[in-house]
């Protein structure tokens, strides 16, 4: 492993912080052509599980620089749950998902793989360094800059200017400490163990939880399988118990133990991890202070129920990296760079929302929500439509309501995509056989022409030959024919319903999977791709 | 009631709940059910809520 020997005294984008956000930023930075230098103050990757659910959206966000195909080999794909009460089933969930989808609604994985999976795929994208024990000690703002002094082992100092410093350090960063920013919001009380065990099993991988079991009475009980034979538990303490008892081995073990009898888990079974976490709701008012931006837990604690931490931390980096290339490479105004910050504060917020309602309900901040939860809970029983408030509201892609990048609709759709919401997917054939529409993003901008005519519109075949702007390719949507490497075929018919096209319809998508913009008669509205980009990217600078 | 209106209509009460306090959240409570059952077409439709709440509040 690298560590601090020989680091370079200069570099255009330095990450602090090697976790699963950093690694996977490295990685996208990469792909887009912008080397990068991350340094992280542990050795390796995480010990522990850490984040094991990784949603749909992080998925694709991986595949694009080919991170997906190790994690859904290794992980254990999921589209439901199940909430218990006592003894009895008071909820069955089950989140979208179809035939022959392209990824799972969510696939547990532990972090440390996830770590794995991202760092090499950094590695095969190129111009990745990735020093391990190596932490950043100060932090100095400059107009055209940052200097940033980090620790090696051996405890040297080493002096770094970094054209643009991005914090992917943790909720307890660094590099927020150094520039005296404080996160802003609030946290909640009620504590909870978490338990990995590992423990053969035939059951089902679905999100399970029990409130109230005879195992455990009084506390709320949740269950996920892991690979590797691994059961993540995590169980609510009583508020009057000591954080630091409630994590040694002699109080955990007999209550997993009591827990694991009454499900009829029997097989052996060993601990492996015990950690405790409390609710936050936090965040900073804005992720980009100059030549420094924020993404992932350094920017934000959400709580942990529905899966919204590392899953926005992996969304940051999506929406970080395009724009930081294209800011890098001078191809846009750095204003575009505050963009990111309003959208991914936006998608905070709201994530933040969800996660306070969720622990509203998991862990009941004061006797009001305790006493309409036992209500609740209990009228789940015999009345099916009070059942969604036990729902966890599991992690969905933001819209980036009223972004600059927006542009207005031109032309009437009923329905479909507008502009800042995260483009459809949809199965149809490809040159390379059976594929999805979320495949082609991820890279360069997309232009969606849906069309039947091979032949295209003057203005359309300008798009496809590419943009002065930035990077664009046009990728023909027909409804019937053969595919070929500029067009896909939508047998299915998906494509034209989820995108509410006709013929002649255009939308431009983001290079992170995000509708920019939509013409419902491209052909007639005579619109200009290039000076569309010109107009959003360029004269931002 | 969708599921979202649903939702804000718990936190509402979950809330008032908090503010009147344990001591007078009974009577809270017992004004709201008596307001809502005052509402049902008729006795038996009353009764039986009221006794599927007491089996409920036995579990």
């Amino acid at each position: 492993m690298n560590t601090a020997a020989s680091l370079p005294s200069k570099v255009p984008v330095l990450i602090a912080g090697g976790g699963p956000v950093g690694l996977s930023l490295a990685a996208l930075l990469a792909h887009h052509g912008i080397p990068c230098l991350v340094l992280e103050a542990d050795a390796s990757w995480c010990e522990g599980s850490r984040a094991i659910c990784l949603s749909r959206r992080s998925l694709e966000i991986l595949g694009w620089v080919g991170a997906d195909g190790p994690v859904t080999a290794k992980g254990l794909p999921w589209v439901g749950g199940r909430s218990y009460f006592r003894g009895a089933e008071v909820l069955h969930f089950e989140m979208p998902s179809e035939p022959a989808e392209r990824f799972a609604p969510m696939v547990n994985i532990q972090q440390y793989y996830i770590e794995q999976f991202a760092h090499a795929a950094a590695v095969r994208a190129g111009g990745v360094d990735v020093r391990w024990s190596t932490r950043v000690s100060a932090v100095r703002p400059q107009a055209s800059g940052v200097d940033v002094d980090c620790q090696s082992e051996n405890g040297r100092t080493h002096r770094i200017h970094a054209d643009w410093l991005v914090a992917c350090d943790g909720g307890r960063s660094t590099v927020r400490e150094q520039l005296g920013l404080l996160l802003e919001g609030m946290q909640y009380e009620g504590r909870y163990v978490i338990v990995d065990i590992e423990q053969d099993t035939r059951r089902p991988v679905e999100r399970l939880a029990w409130f109230d079991p005879p195992s455990n009475p009084g506390s709320t009980i949740l269950m996920h399988r892991q690979p590797d034979r691994v059961w993540r538990v995590d169980y609510q303490v009583a508020d009057h118990e000591d954080p630091a008892e409630a994590v040694k081995p002699e109080n955990v073990l007999p209550r997993v133990q009591a827990h694991l009898d009454m499900i009829g888990e029997t097989a052996p079974w060993k601990p492996l991890w015990i950690s405790i976490y409390n609710a936050k709701c936090l965040t900073l008012p804005r992720y980009r202070y100059g030549r420094v931006l924020f993404a992932g837990d350094a920017a934000h604690l959400v709580p942990i129920f529905g899966v919204r931490g590392l899953n926005s931390g992996l969304d940051d980096a999506g929406n970080l990296a395009w724009k930081l290339a294209l800011v890098q490479q001078g191809h846009a105004g750095d204003t575009l760079l505050d963009g990111y910050s309003s959208e991914r504060v936006l998608a905070a917020r709201e994530n933040i929302a969800f996660g306070a309602k969720s622990t509203e309900f998991m862990a009941p901040p004061h006797h009001g929500f305790a006493l309409l939860r036992a209500a609740a809970l209990r009228l789940a029983l015999v009345a099916p439509g009070v059942r969604s408030l036990i729902n966890p509201r599991q992690t969905s892609p933001v819209e980036y309501v009223n972004s600059p990048l927006n542009q207005p609709d031109q032309g009437a759709f009923t329905g479909g995509a507008r502009a800042g919401m995260p483009a459809p997917e949809a199965r149809l054939r490809t040159s390379q056989g059976a594929g999805h529409l979320t495949a082609l993003y991820g890279s360069e901008f997309v232009a969606l022409y849906f069309s039947n005519n091979p032949r295209l519109p003057d203005h359309v075949q300008r798009a496809a030959e590419g943009s002065a702007v930035a990077a664009l390719r046009l990728v023909r949507v027909s409804a019937h024919g053969e595919p070929d490497l500029r067009t896909v075929v939508d047998e299915l018919g998906q494509a034209w319903q989820r995108y509410d096209a006709a013929e002649g319809t255009l939308y431009l998508i983001r290079p992170d999977g995000y509708v920019m913009g939509r013409w419902r008669e491209a052909a007639s509205a005579r619109m200009d791709i290039d000076r569309v980009l010109e107009r959003t990217l360029k004269d931002l600078r | 009631m969708n599921s979202a209106e649903l939702e804000l209509t718990y936190t509402a009460l979950a809330e008032c709940v908090a503010r009147v306090g344990e001591a007078k959240a009974s009577l809270l409570l017992a004004t709201l059910a008596l307001d809502l059952l005052s509402r049902q077409p008729d006795a038996d439709s009353a009764l039986s809520h009221i006794l599927q709440a007491e089996r409920l509040a036995n579990t």
